[in-house]
């Protein structure tokens, strides 16, 4: 299956797929019981599992003849990136203002 | 789970000092980045940067300022996203100058980082530790 490919944010920025992440937080499901607690059709719910499954955020196991949606680590691990990457970003830009007005005061001073 | 920077640094010269630092356009340049910042309450401007494609940023930052003390507090939001007019980035940044000495400590906040989607993250990392104990339970009894 060729999904499109989802960002971590376009995934759960879905109130369905959030719902879904949510339950599965939860409990592990099959795909049945996953589509129980939505009113949508069956294709619908597919769709968002391909989605979930797609950006990393859920695994699918076959236990027996049921097919279990698992939570992922993966898909999380971006939402991080985004506060890891300013956090350096800040500290880079704060040092740099440190060597700018020492600088410019040493340039005064002579 | 971390949902906010927080940042501090201090510097020799008085808050009078480095406030001007963070409000004229041509100094925030220095040091930040090219912008278009005015002092002025409600004022929308951007902060324009080298794309972020790992983070599928384009690299403009949207930002409104929303207040300031001088020379004690400005704060202003902090918004981007890939350039499709979705901001997946939708944060607050928040700054804080203490006198300190005979210089100033400034105090750096970044907040906001989509709290629904945090609040999920971190439901979920609880419940992936249950998960994986489930599944092995399962697994376990299973008849094979």
């Amino acid at each position: 299956m060729t999904a499109q490919t989802f960002d971590a944010f376009q995934v759960i920025a879905d109130p369905s797929r959030r719902q879904m992440l949510m339950l599965l937080s939860k409990e592990s499901l099959t795909i049945n019981g996953l589509a129980e607690n939505f009113n949508m059709s069956r294709p619908a719910v597919s769709k968002h599992i391909k989605i979930l499954y797609g950006a990393g955020f859920i695994s699918i196991t076959g236990i027996g003849r049921e097919r279990h949606c698992i939570l992922k680590q993966d898909g999380f691990n971006k939402l991080q990136d985004f506060i890891n990457y300013f956090d350096k970003f800040w500290e880079s830009k704060l040092k740099k203002l440190e060597t700018l007005l020492n600088n410019k005061q040493n340039q005064t001073n002579h | 789970m971390k949902t906010e920077i927080k940042n501090e640094w201090v510097y020799e010269q008085p808050p009078n000092e480095v406030w001007k630092y963070l409000t004229e356009a041509d100094l925030i340049a220095l040091w930040l980045m090219p912008n278009n910042f005015k002092p002025i309450l409600g004022h929308e401007f951007q902060f324009t940067a080298k794309p972020i494609p790992s983070l599928d940023l384009d690299g403009i930052f949207y930002c409104k300022v929303i207040e300031m003390t001088p020379p004690q507090k400005l704060i202003y939001s902090w918004k981007g996203g890939s350039g499709d007019g979705i901001f997946t980035l939708d944060t607050i940044v928040e700054w804080t100058l203490e006198k300190h000495g005979q210089g100033t400590k400034l105090f750096l906040t970044q907040s906001g980082f989509k709290e629904t989607n945090l609040a999920i993250f971190n439901a979920m990392t609880k419940g992936w530790q249950t998960n994986i104990q489930k599944m092995i339970n399962h697994l376990n009894t299973s008849p094979s």
